[in-house]
């Protein structure tokens, strides 16, 4: 990171010097922090305000609040404010705390000297772990995509085409035997019923090809349609499945399922029904356009010439509808999401009786839905009769000019129908090219929506050549940072060592960060800064597949499948058999509640199943991590909603188990992990003690008063019960 | 309120409303506040809006935090404006740093990359800025009928707090991304 990103003047020893810009006043300003070799000095413009010894304070703290976040020095109980700085400085100024406090630790000033920080070439904004600018990614290219998904149907949509071009010939050629039959048989009163006859059978001739190519064309592109719907559908799905937690969780499910289900089909939608007339369409306006011209220059002007303009003011709509038809997607989003929250939620909704507000919030989702789309409509509906009574008023100017010319005798009736008949079929494609913008701009949406998955790159990737390693059970955390948001530091200088076959306890308070270090083992998020070892090898370096296949985990909130208990427990290994299923349910303490279940194994739980309690769906989430047969096994209060001697039973079974793997286990009762080896003691995300039971008991330190709190509230528990 | 158990003795956590007359805030030199209540002298007192996007000075709740950097509410204030003169300008003071949000004023256009980044030309009363929001479904909201609310990529936060004062041309750009 670079941390010396301009100096004051006058600054010539900086080692590193960072902006802040703000004061205690909320305004803004211009200053610097400059770290020198042994100093830190504070300037306001190139001037300075206060200069003190690095060693002067004790500690640096960033300290972050809302809308800001400001440096302060702590020396013994003293606080003293140094500067203050917008957000978008706050990764820099922690940085610099943390190169502080290594600089308290050992008297040297160190600095990482990776300081590459890639940016656009285009734009300068920084390219923090993306490969292209967000701001300079072109958005016309989503549409070249979604035509590339189309490649492995190339031959079925050539056929389709070639149908419909071929339709669309003979409609053309149509005409030209009416104008026979009209100035050679009508008009003249011919009576050579032969010639008659033959031209007549070949009109009926190619309005029955026609047909036959229409009916293979409507097969040809369904089929294709179907599949490209079909695959793009799967492949969300499949992307969602890879998609990091962090990707995946800040989207809503309801955002989530719309792009599976309703966006691949209206891009499903719009390859069947639009995107070969696209191309029939404007080959056809091509056509005909060609044709009446060299029939008559004079008369095809008066039909072309408001086609330009009406292109200019559709090109300029649809930039207007597509914005429009993305707040209409925002607002149907929003509306599956009130949908599934509510359903999802449906027994607090009942047990509150809050029914009604449940209604209301539908209802107004879903008007702000209808609304969305009027409002999007509107301009449209108000447009439309305008662009295409522009676009009509050649066809007037034709009868016009044409019928004088044939009372001139400069032109033959059968010409001028044959003309008219030309006129007329051009504004049939063209009236569909003008509602173009509309379907465009809707379609984009999708498409842009779809690949806006597609395309995210998953950022707890696999690297290059990952390894697949037989894990034995060490974990090394190595200095490990971690927030959610980049800006706000969960776990801070997290470092300790976990040995195979140990059974180690994670304990703190809620919210301290517990989970989030579960989270890292499994690498559901890559630290930001640090490392993570298994075995000695970097996480980042092994194939997630080989790490997860390896780690089990139970969490508090079990997730049952919609299916049978029994598939329920095979989840965790497709291949088991059905005794190594009853062994896992018999460890976890399952199988005695599963054979009171009325059909056994085969009873349906989960979704909508047979709804069982807490505590039972927690053993099957035991039992499924047993037959997981993990090396390393991570407990996150797993048995939180058992009673305490049930908890005992599936513990003792479980160190049975557990013998020789590596286990990881947070609780909340902490008598559950007194028999633990070690325990990690976490405060305000740092890792404040490690070490067995006894010996924490003895320091008196975190853990000791964890305990005694909770000792406490137990008795207060028990005297009230 | 204390509940007397065949002698033990717990402490139930209340909702404890400060009077404003008694209260006597400083700022001290940690950027935080020193609070002293008439009985006790706290320092390293923090406020805090307990109801941010709907009330800047009602609701603000008082917390110290203690050698051992624990946490504890001293109380909540109902409506800062009744604190005494000088006081309240520390007060709100105090607030608006740490809250800090510039305003914006104006919206000149809004670019929307399709992958989930928006990027709004905005002028603020801090300056002119090209904000980069990421998961603009979220990070760009009205969290009234009137009030807008970013937050940008680094986490800065900004606030429009009456669209209908912006102009026009803003208030078009606003519509199509909320
Ligand atoms: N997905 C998430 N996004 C943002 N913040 C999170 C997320 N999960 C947890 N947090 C926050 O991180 C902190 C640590 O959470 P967690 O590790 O779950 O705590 P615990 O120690 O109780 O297991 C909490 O303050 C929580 O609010
Ligand atoms: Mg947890």
């Amino acid at each position: 990171m670079n941390l010396k990103l301009s100096t004051p003047k006058g600054e010539e020893n900086a080692t590193f010097s960072i902006p802040y810009d703000l004061n205690t006043r909320t305004k803004k300003v211009n200053g610097h922090c400059v770290i020198t070799d042994n100093e830190i000095r504070i300037y306001l413009d190139d001037d300075i305000t206060e200069k003190y010894p690095l060693d002067y304070f004790d500690e640096y703290i960033c300290e972050q609040l809302i809308g800001c976040s400001m440096l302060v020095g702590r020396k013994g109980d003293q606080r003293k404010f140094l500067c203050a700085f917008t957000q978008t400085y706050f990764i820099r100024y922690a940085e610099l705390c943390k190169i502080l406090e290594f600089y308290k630790r050992t008297g040297e000033l160190f600095a990482d000297d990776d300081q590459s920080e890639p940016s656009c070439t285009k734009c300068g904004l920084p390219l923090d772990s993306e490969t292209i600018c967000p701001f300079c990614a072109k958005k016309s290219e989503v549409f070249l995509k979604l035509i590339k998904r189309a490649k492995p149907y190339k031959w079925l949509f050539a056929l389709a085409l070639l149908c419909t071009i071929l339709t669309e010939v003979i409609w053309i050629i149509q005409p030209r035997l009416q104008r026979t039959i009209i100035d050679d048989f009508v008009i003249p009163r011919n009576k050579d019923l032969h010639s008659f006859l033959i031209i007549c059978g070949m009109l009926v001739g190619i309005i029955l090809l026609a047909w036959i190519f229409e009916v293979v064309n409507m097969k040809a592109s369904f089929k294709m349609a179907l599949s490209i719907g079909k695959d793009l559908r799967q492949e969300v799905f499949a992307k969602v499945q890879k998609l990091s937690m962090s990707s995946v969780s800040k989207r809503t499910t309801g955002g989530l399922i719309r792009r599976v289900s309703n966006d691949a089909m209206k891009l499903q939608e719009f390859i069947s029904q639009n995107g070969k007339e696209l191309i029939v369409r404007l080959f056809s306006v091509t056509m005909l356009s060609i044709l009446i011209f060299v029939m008559n220059p004079k008369l095809a002007l008066f039909v072309l010439a408001p086609i330009p303009i009406v292109i200019f003011f559709n090109v300029k709509l649809f930039n207007v509808m597509s914005i429009r038809y993305g707040r209409v997607w925002r607002m149907s989003t929003r509306h599956s999401t009130v949908l599934h929250d509510t359903l999802n939620g449906i027994r607090v909704v009942k047990s509150y009786g809050t029914e009604k507000y449940a209604i209301d919030q539908h209802e107004k989702a879903s008007m702000n839905w209808a609304k969305s789309i009027r409002n999007a409509d509107i301009v449209w509906l108000l447009t439309m009769p305008f662009s295409r009574y522009i676009l009509s008023i050649g066809s007037y100017l034709v009868l016009l000019i044409g019928g004088s010319m044939v009372l001139d005798q400069t032109l033959t009736l059968g010409q001028l129908v044959q003309y008219t008949t030309y006129v007329a079929m051009i504004y049939g494609p063209l009236g569909w090219l003008i509602e173009l913008p509309r379907i465009l701009a809707d379609t984009t949406v999708s498409v842009s929506r779809v690949f806006e998955i597609l395309d995210e790159d998953t950022d707890v990737a696999d690297s290059e050549n990952a390894l697949d390693i037989d894990i034995k059970g060490d974990i090394t955390f190595d200095d490990v940072y971690f927030g959610y948001k980049v800006y706000n530091p969960v776990l801070k200088g997290i470092s300790c060592e976990i040995k195979q076959g140990e059974m180690i306890g994670i304990v703190g308070h809620s919210g301290v960060g517990k989970s989030t270090m579960i989270n890292l083992i499994l690498r559901l998020y890559d630290c930001t800064q640090g490392r993570i070892l298994i075995d000695g090898i970097d996480i980042r370096n092994l194939s997630q597949d080989s790490l997860r296949t390896q780690v089990g985990v139970v969490l508090q909130e079990t997730f049952l499948f919609d299916g049978s208990v029994y598939d329920n427990i095979r989840y965790a290994k497709e291949d088991s058999s059905f005794e190594e299923i009853i062994s896992a349910a018999k460890i976890a303490n399952a199988h005695d509640f599963i054979v009171k279940l009325p059909e056994g194994y085969n009873t349906r739980v989960g979704d909508k199943g047979y709804s069982l309690s807490g505590g039972e769906r927690q053993r099957i989430a035991i039992a499924r991590a047993i037959l997981h047969d993990p090396k390393i096994l991570i407990l996150d209060e797993a048995t939180a909603s058992l009673d305490t001697q049930t908890e005992r039973n599936i513990q003792e079974a479980l160190s049975r188990l557990i013998e020789g793997r590596t286990t990881i286990a947070i609780a909340h009762r902490l008598s559950t992990l007194s028999n633990a080896d070690k325990l990690i003691v976490l405060d305000k995300g740092r890792l404040a003690e490690m070490g067995p039971h006894e010996e924490l008991m003895r320091n008196g330190g975190v853990y000791y008063k964890l305990v005694m709190a909770q000792r406490q509230t137990t008795k207060m528990k028990e005297v009230i019960d | 309120m204390n509940i007397n158990l065949e002698n033990e003795i717990f402490e139930l956590d209340e909702l404890h409303i400060l009077d404003p007359e008694k209260l006597n805030f400083s700022l001290e030199e940690s950027g935080f506040l020193t609070l002293d209540d008439g009985e006790q002298v706290y320092s390293k007192v923090n406020l805090t809006r307990l109801l941010p996007f709907k009330t800047k000075t009602e609701y603000i709740s008082v917390s110290y935090e203690d050698d051992e950097e624990q946490f504890h509410e001293i109380g909540v204030i109902r409506d800062i404006n009744e604190l005494q003169g000088e006081q309240f300008e520390i007060a709100d003071n105090f607030l608006k740093f740490k809250y800090y949000m510039p305003e914006i004023t104006r919206i000149y256009s809004i670019r929307d990359n399709m992958r989930g980044y928006i990027f709004v030309k905005v002028d603020t009363n801090a300056g002119k800025k090209t904000l980069c929001i990421r998961d603009w479904y979220s990070n760009f909201k009205l969290i009234s009928p009137t009030e807008l609310y970013v937050v940008d990529a680094d986490g800065n936060k900004y606030t429009c707090p009456d669209i209908r004062s912006l102009d026009k041309k803003s208030k078009n750009n606003i519509d199509m991304f909320v």
